[in-house]
């Protein structure tokens, strides 16, 4: 199968009179890897927001695994999210649940909602979710609540929740950023080496430029909304990432 | 407590207070106390108005004859009938007017979660398809919706359940239910849109159905004040529990009803006393539920992560068991909620209502009463705002620690006393429900509207002057130091520091209730007191429900015009 996961033709967003992205043309295949770089403010996150569909694109075509956001119903749109699992910045993990329930969120859109509401009273399918906390290596934080765990802990969490949700594509919104930077690489290498293990489909927005050309085959630097470069990792020079950057210094005010 | 005042902020205002208007003209301070100024005059206007209406200084609003009644009455205070069989009597009202207030909490919190979520904007706001448009027109009709069944009194509700279900517990259930469960919807939407939505998106983005999401994401962090919120109505739904006895739903309210009509003392006084021992006991759980929950969300601030409550979960696990126990104890059947019966009474009622008549007296009739009825509600609140404030001085704790002033032992002594004895009668004042007031009025007074006010006046003296109390306690302190470290004595610190910051919330809450209070006055009018309530009651009596609908939504129509006015007012005051 070979038609691909994401495919955005001339897609933008705007609030009111803001322009967070604007003619974003952009294919990824299954089995890719691409790291998304770019200065604060480039439209990363709304990207990101495009692809899992919680950001609605006011122009443009989204088709992401066959599915055309536009026109699909709720409930299509829904299974097309089902297969794709995000990873976010701040985790955004419900604090005041215990682990399981937030390793077992991942699965609330293949549940039916009896069982979800359930599940919050006695814990359903505990043995994979104790299977992917074991691969993310906190297998004893089981019943712990989410919120007492450390930062690096709780991206675990997160990550053990997609394990569970397994997606075919994995999208992560700087998933390193609020983590101090050996937790860092250790997180980064773990979503490289799983996602590679299952053959998942993986896109990274990240802050740290020297993380991306050193793990990613492919590069998108993004830039006040567009897209500034779109290469192989082996074609990519040095001054394009620095112009990627400089550019900001250069229109700043100050 | 702070909360409590939240909460009343909360639940204020038909109307939903439009976002912190942009920067626009006018905002200049000129302008703004111009704006002020008009409505001082507005107020002021208002005032006097209402109370030529009411007929004060026309005379014969006052019969001294009674006089001799009213001092025996509170003479019998210290004297309760406390004989076995009356105690046993008592008990069991009490005990049946708790199991009311419980089962109605209950079902208004089922009702406020559901209709909390449906309202709120978070739902209506999420998923990548829904249209802006669509968006705005399902939370403005899920709002709507919640309007009129919290536009009517519960005594009204009861009225009308009585009439399909005849005499059946499930009336005092649905009359506390329904009404509540729109406040509490309104309070939960506002609560839901305060938590933080990303761990809610977040689940939204993996594909969860909204229901789902809002189950894993969104009621988690929210359910603490959810739950803090729960309590606090339940502490009101007592006070209702016994103003529905005087209708007829049994408990204590029907207990001082008979008492009344037999003009037995001694029996009113044991009535009133476990009517205050139950109010007191609810204040004071909810207020310690509360308290250790305002305690803890300070700790999380801090860092601490919040904590499983002990006591939050062990007054859960009471709640329900008192739940199973209170249903048991009336007797409760909801299966008559889908006899045929019922569905045929209720409907018939609805075709008999239908469609409104304007009734004898005519619109301009009408619209007397109506003006009757504000001028009520506004001598009422006139009267409970100075007498609250008055009361909330004393009543607040006094400082201590650090901010203590070198002070004799006797008037640190005489302060603690002024607290507890105004405390004690802020207590006293509003664990006594507005129709109990007015039938003791009434031994002094004409029948007519002034008894009708004076009896909210002084149930409202008790609600506002805790209120104030608690903004008073609630001050920031170091302008008050400040002004102790230039030498000010206790006096001058009250005039240039309390008072300026104070005043303001005193108005906020003075207008809150305003809007209570004008809801109330069915209550007072059912007894005899006048205004729109007792043409209702009248109607309703005489089984004119189609004169019936017009008044009610003449009082809809009025709850919102204050509502409207109030918080005007408070926005300009802010």
């Amino acid at each position: 199968m070979s038609s691909p996961i994401f495919a955005l033709s001339g897609v933008g967003v705007s609030y009111g009179a803001n322009t967070a992205l604007a003619g974003i043309d952009l294919t990824v295949e299954p089995g890719e890897r691409v790291a998304i770089i770019g200065p604060s403010g480039a439209g990363k996150s709304t990207l990101i927001g495009v692809l899992n569909g919680t950001v609605a694109a006011t122009s443009g075509e989204v088709m992401t695994l066959g599915c055309d956001y536009r026109r699909a119903s709720a409930r299509e749109i829904r299974r097309s999210q089902r297969r794709i699992g995000t990873i976010h910045q701040r985790f955004d993990l419900v604090e005041q649940l215990r682990t399981v329930h937030n390793v077992n969120a991942g699965r609330l859109g293949s549940w039916p909602f009896w069982k979800a509401a359930l599940s919050l009273l006695l814990p359903r399918d505990v043995q994979p979710v104790r299977a992917a906390l074991d691969r993310v290596g906190i297998g004893d934080k089981l019943n712990h609540r989410t919120g007492d765990l450390s930062g690096g802990e709780q991206q675990r969490v997160a990550i053990a929740r997609v394990l569970v949700q397994d997606p075919v594509m994995i999208l992560a919104d700087e998933p390193v950023a609020s983590i101090d930077p050996a937790r860092g690489r250790e997180i980064m290498s773990l979503l490289l080496e799983l996602s590679a293990e299952a053959g998942v489909t993986l896109l990274a927005c990240l802050h740290d430029v020297e993380m991306a050309l050193g793990s990613f085959e492919r590069v998108l630097g993004l830039r006040s909304g567009q897209i500034a470069f779109d290469k192989k990792r082996a074609d990519l020079t040095d001054d394009e990432v620095d112009a990627l950057y400089a550019f900001e210094r250069a229109t700043d005010p100050r | 407590m702070t909360t409590t005042c939240r909460w009343e902020a909360a639940e204020s205002s038909t109307v939903d207070t439009p976002p912190p208007p942009a920067p626009e003209r006018g905002t200049g301070a000129t302008e703004r106390s111009r704006r002020r100024r008009g409505w001082a005059l507005l107020i002021t206007a208002a005032i006097v108005v209402s109370a030529v209406a009411a007929g004060i200084g026309r005379g014969a609003v006052f019969k001294p004859e009674g006089a001799g009644s009213l001092l025996d009455f509170f003479a019998a205070a210290v004297s309760p009938r406390l004989d076995a069989s009356f105690l046993a009597l008592t008990g069991t009202a009490m005990l049946t007017t708790l199991a009311y207030a419980v089962l109605g909490t209950a079902l208004s919190l089922a009702i406020g979660l559901i209709g909390g979520v449906l309202s709120s904007q978070t739902w209506w706001s999420s998923g990548v398809r829904a249209r802006r448009g669509r968006r705005l027109v399902g939370w403005v009709f899920a709002r709507s919706v919640l309007v009129v069944p919290r536009g009517i009194h519960e005594v009204v509700w009861g009225l009308f359940f009585l009439v399909v279900f005849g005499i059946d517990p499930i009336v005092a259930v649905l009359a506390i239910g329904i009404p509540f469960g729109a406040v509490t919807a309104k309070v939960f939407s506002e609560l839901l849109d305060e938590t933080g939505r990303k761990p809610y998106t977040a689940l939204l983005a993996a594909g969860a159905t909204k229901r789902s999401a809002v189950l894993y994401g969104l009621l988690p962090p929210a359910l603490p004040d959810l739950l803090s919120y729960g309590f606090y109505r339940f502490e009101c739904a007592i006070r209702s529990a016994a103003i529905l006895g005087l209708v007829g739903a049994g408990g204590l309210g029907f207990q001082l009803a008979l008492s009344f009509q037999t003009l037995r003392y001694q029996e009113i006084w044991t009535l009133l006393f476990a009517l205050i021992l139950l109010s007191v006991a609810a204040d004071y759980w909810s207020s310690l539920v509360r308290s250790a929950r305002a305690r803890g969300r300070r700790r999380s601030r801090d860092g601490g992560g919040v904590r499983r409550d002990p006591l939050l979960t062990g007054s859960l696990v009471f709640a329900a068991v008192l739940i199973g126990l209170s249903s048991w104890w009336v007797g409760l059947d909801v299966a008559v909620l889908w006899s045929g019966k019922a569905w045929e009474f209720g409907l018939q009622l609805l075709s008999d209502a239908w469609p409104p008549s304007i009734g004898d007296s005519g619109v301009g009739g009408l619209l007397t009463l109506a003006g009757v009825t504000l001028a009520m509600s506004i001598v009422a609140i006139t009267i409970a705002f100075g007498l609250g404030a008055l009361f909330a001085v004393p009543a607040s704790t006094p400082a201590h620690g650090r901010d203590r002033v070198e002070r004799g032992r006797v008037s640190t002594a005489a302060r603690m006393l002024a607290m507890l004895a105004s405390r004690f009668v802020l207590v006293v004042l509003r664990a006594i429900p507005p129709p109990v007031w007015a039938l003791l009025l009434l031994f002094v007074m004409y029948p007519g509207i002034l008894p009708g006010a004076l009896a909210l006046a002084v149930y409202t003296t008790g609600v506002l002057g805790r209120l104030m109390a608690e903004s008073v306690d609630n001050l920031e302190v170091r302008p008050l130091r400040a002004l102790r470290a230039h030498g000010a004595s206790e006096a001058k610190v009250f005039c240039y520091g309390v008072i300026p910051a104070a005043a303001p919330r005193f108005v906020a809450y003075g207008l809150y209730r305003w809007e209570v209070t004008i809801r109330e006055t069915v209550v007072v009018g059912v007894v005899g007191a006048g205004g729109l309530g007792l043409l209702l009651d009248h109607q309703i009596g005489a089984f004119d429900y189609a004169g019936a609908l017009t008044t009610l939504a003449l009082l809809i129509g009025l709850t919102l015009a204050v509502d409207i006015t109030s918080a005007a007012i408070r926005r300009s005051v802010r």
